[in-house]
């Protein structure tokens, strides 16, 4: 009976044990950083150096998982549905408000939605630029603009796929300037780049660094910009919003995300380390190589990029539709 | 070509410097590991070692990754040979007549001509890389979506026509396999199709565990359900290296299949597989004896094998001369060298000399390297086929797992293989051959996809496929070799194919 008794009372004080180890420091084990696109694509090759930032900052092991498949919803959901505890994270590029949006559309139950995430950071914002080919006849983004106007729907571009951040550049552009091209998805921001040096399209919102080679070389010409300022590297080009079409603002951007629900003081250390691992060195080498630049952004003032940029993607989403395919 | 030799100078410089070396052959090492592992391809290989290369310099970086890349193509023949698992998808083919090889105690010399083959196969066209990148690379992305399309049909139809027994059978299982191609989100429309809510669906059925499951598993399954276990296969020594005879029927096959391989391994695009699916048929129509064909013929390792070494020579010329990717794994190597500040573009050779030589010289000494790595470990190879099958197979199967779920971390694709494991099995029960299946889960998509692309491009008009030069060629060959397909229809008389089928029957009875 006392064994009995004995045996209670220590089941009973288990929850307090596992309470107490809640509290603890954080972290006191390995933390996962998942990119849910394959390696040397954006998001991972943005999270390998935010990860090695961060394990400075924290001495503690911050591992890159790739998780990829279904346009990056897979590694998504995996987040999204992890334990809240700060030890699964998330490096997100702009489709993380796509991907449910795409979802709502189509009727399907959600893979996950935006309200199971915390926003923890902006890390990297790169608007997207306006390329044709050389050969092209329009020498500036307004002639280009005026031809699409005369001739709905003839001059083609290429994407990285349906509702993907490439696509969803070009519908914002469309939107605003009142213009309707034809769309030709690839697989991937790479294919899309050889359709178009290849002469199989004609235009291609594209990030900047991708196709800086190339214009270099004399292959593509840039029109015009979706940042709200210009790009560093092509001073020369306007943007869009210099242009009158303020809406047409878009930009492939990284963040860093945690589930939903992660105790508040495990997000206030995850923020502060955060902050340090922008400002780390090799950490603005390795985006420095990568010619992508650091925009970094937290609290109240990411929530608000965040929200702006979710809604006029939503609506691009909404506008697009359903695509009915001949 | 004064210049090319002082440039290959310069390249060989940096190629042999020690560090350089190292590397070069830590990734040819890599790479022929990554083959021989089933399930773990170059592509999952290079993936998993990108982030270690982030420390070392740009061509450190890029020449070990171009090692794993082209060593698992040495790799992949071993596991496809010995135990009938294709180690990475490329090597399907030499599944069929590899392992028949090694079932009648041949499996050395099919391990030395697979080697042997790779490396002709890959210097031969490093020198065409090496010689032609830029006009090729120009010529290649002349292939948009019509091309595309008409290239994959057109290889399609060369399948069709050439390939053995009932054409019935065959045909059921490739649309099986182009039906299996269709699950996944649209990439035309984002619709999920056959996915039932399963957001790993959404890539569709990868063809790793697909060929894992139907060649590997089923393999052994099938073994396991016989009365009497196959008897453990003592090769001798003598027995190690081909025979005269082998390696004169391997010759024509190695040459043709390097340039088949080289070719269509620079149009952009993963269309590097059906490289050695269409040696393997030309093969067989060369060949003075295609009844041998699936029952152990040389050329039917020779073949394949050399057309995807050449295919991923073949994959570097738009990467290098261009910049663009004409591949999943050149993707990775060009996000290597963003990862180090490199561009890459139609600058690179001019800017980035060393780089560009030093990667073609460290590729003609990885050849070689790669050579000397294998043919050696043929002798050790072979004696793993003495494992009694009790211990052996378990292992093997272990290794499936273990490998499919590495490659993208899912247990879904685990699941495929198991079922497709179970596929195989039955459909060796029916003596329905396999390869079919794996050719339309990578055709599928493709086919699709181009198709559509270029109904996108020209807004619905058909006429895109006759008013491009290089479109209407291809299907031309193409509409050529259905026609000749057709004849034997026409004529009522038996061709060899329906000569085999009527000997395969006399066989059984």
């Amino acid at each position: 009976m006392r064994r009995l008794t004995a045996a209670v009372l220590w089941l009973l004080t288990l929850p307090l044990v596992s309470a107490a180890w809640a509290q603890e420091p954080f972290p006191t084990r390995p933390i996962t950083l998942v990119a849910p696109f394959p390696p040397g694509g954006v998001a991972d090759l943005t999270a390998r150096p935010v990860a090695a930032a961060m394990e400075k900052t924290l001495k503690s092991p911050v591992g890159v998982v790739n998780k990829t498949g279904a346009a990056g919803a897979v590694g998504m959901q995996s987040v999204a549905t992890a334990r809240p505890d700060g030890y699964t994270l998330l490096l997100a590029l702009s489709s993380i408000s796509i991907i449910p949006e795409a979802d709502k559309l189509f009727g399907r139950p959600p893979a996950f939605t935006v309200d199971q995430f915390e926003p923890l950071a902006l890390i990297s914002a790169d608007p997207t630029i306006l390329v044709v080919r050389a050969e092209s006849p329009w020498k500036t983004a307004k002639e280009f603009i005026e031809d699409a106007r005369k001739r709905p729907g003839q001059i083609s571009y290429s994407s990285s796929g349906v509702y993907g951040t490439l696509h969803m550049a070009i519908e914002l552009l469309s939107h605003a300037a009142g213009i309707k091209l034809r769309h030709v998805p690839h697989q991937g921001a790479g294919p899309a780049l050889t359709a178009i040096l290849g002469g199989h399209v004609d235009a291609l919102a594209s990030g900047p660094a991708v196709v800086l080679p190339h214009i270099k070389s004399g292959k593509l010409r840039p029109l015009a910009g979706w940042g709200d300022k210009r790009v560093a590297a092509l001073p020369e080009v306007p943007t869009f919003k210099e242009l009158g079409y303020p809406e047409a603002e878009f930009y492939i951007w990284a963040g860093v995300f945690a589930p939903r629900g992660t105790p508040d003081a495990v997000l206030a250390k995850l923020r502060d380390t955060l902050a340090a691992a922008v400002n780390d060195p090799d950490f603005k080498a390795a985006m420095g190589k990568l010619q992508t630049p650091v925009v970094f952004k937290q609290g109240a003032e990411f929530k608000r990029f965040f929200d702006a940029d979710a809604r006029r993607l939503a609506e691009g989403v909404r506008r697009v539709g359903k695509i009915e395919t001949k | 070509v004064l210049e090319t030799l002082g440039n290959l100078g310069t390249g060989f410089a940096v190629a042999l410097s020690p560090g350089v070396l190292f590397y070069g052959f830590l990734g040819c090492l890599v790479g022929t590991l990554v083959g021989v592992l089933p399930g773990v391809g170059p592509l999952a290989g290079i993936s998993l070692l990108l982030p270690a290369t982030f420390g070392l310099d740009a061509t450190r970086a890029i020449v070990m990754l171009a090692g794993i890349y082209y060593g698992a193509m040495y790799g992949g023949s071993t596991t496809s040979i010995l135990m009938r698992i294709p180690g990475e998808a490329a090597s399907v083919m030499t599944c069929v007549d590899g392992y028949a090889m090694a079932r009648k105690g041949r499996a050395g010399p099919a391990l030395s001509i697979a080697a042997v083959g790779s490396y002709v196969a890959g210097t031969a066209s490093v020198v065409g890389l090496m010689l032609l990148a830029p006009p090729l690379a120009t010529f290649a992305l002349r292939f948009g979506p019509p091309e595309y399309l008409a290239l994959l049909l057109l290889g399609l139809l060369v399948l069709a026509y050439m390939s053995s027994g009932p054409m019935l059978k065959s045909l059921a299982m490739a649309a099986l396999g182009l039906l299996l191609g269709m699950v996944g989100i649209d990439q035309m429309s984002g619709y999920f199709r056959y996915a039932y809510g399963l957001v790993e669906l959404g890539d569709g059925i990868g063809v790793v565990p697909v060929a894992v499951g139907l060649f590997g598993l089923g393999e052994i399954l099938a073994t396991a359900g016989r009365k009497t276990p196959p008897e453990v296969i003592r090769p001798r020594v003598r027995d190690l290296l081909p025979s005269r005879r082998e390696w004169r029927e391997s010759g024509w096959p190695i040459a043709r299949g390097t340039v088949l391989g080289f070719f269509i391994g620079i149009i952009p695009g993963s269309a590097h597989i059906i490289a050695s699916f269409v040696s393997y048929a030309i093969e067989k129509k060369f060949s003075r004896r295609p009844e041998e064909f699936g029952r152990g013929a040389v050329a039917g390792v020779a073949g394949p094998e050399s057309a995807n070494n050449a295919a991923t020579s073949g994959a570097f010329v738009p990467m290098l001369a261009l910049g663009v990717p004409s591949g999943p794994v050149p993707a990775v190597l060009i996000a290597a060298m963003m990862v180090h500040g490199v561009a890459p573009g139609p600058l690179l050779i001019q800017q980035q000399p060393e780089l560009f030589w030093g990667f073609i010289a460290s590729m003609y000494v990885g050849n070689l390297v790669l050579l000397v790595l294998n043919l050696p470990l043929v002798g050790l190879f072979v004696n793993v086929l003495r494992v009694p099958y009790p211990i052996l197979y378990p292992t093997i199967v272990l290794f499936c797992l273990l490998g499919v779920y590495a490659v993208n971390n899912s247990v879904v694709e685990v699941w495929i293989m198991v079922v497709m494991g179970a596929l195989g099995y039955v459909l060796r029960k029916l003596d329905l051959e396999t390869a079919p299946i794996v050719l339309g889960v990578v055709l599928a998509p493709m086919i699709e996809v181009s198709f559509r692309q270029s109904l996108a491009t020209s807004a619905g008009s058909y006429a895109i496929f006759v008013e491009r030069p290089i479109a209407v060629t291809l299907l031309a060959a193409g509409f050529v070799f259905l026609l000749l397909g057709l004849r034997p229809l026409l004529t009522r008389g038996l061709d060899w194919r329906a000569r085999m089928a009527l000997a395969a029957k006399g066989e059984k009875t």
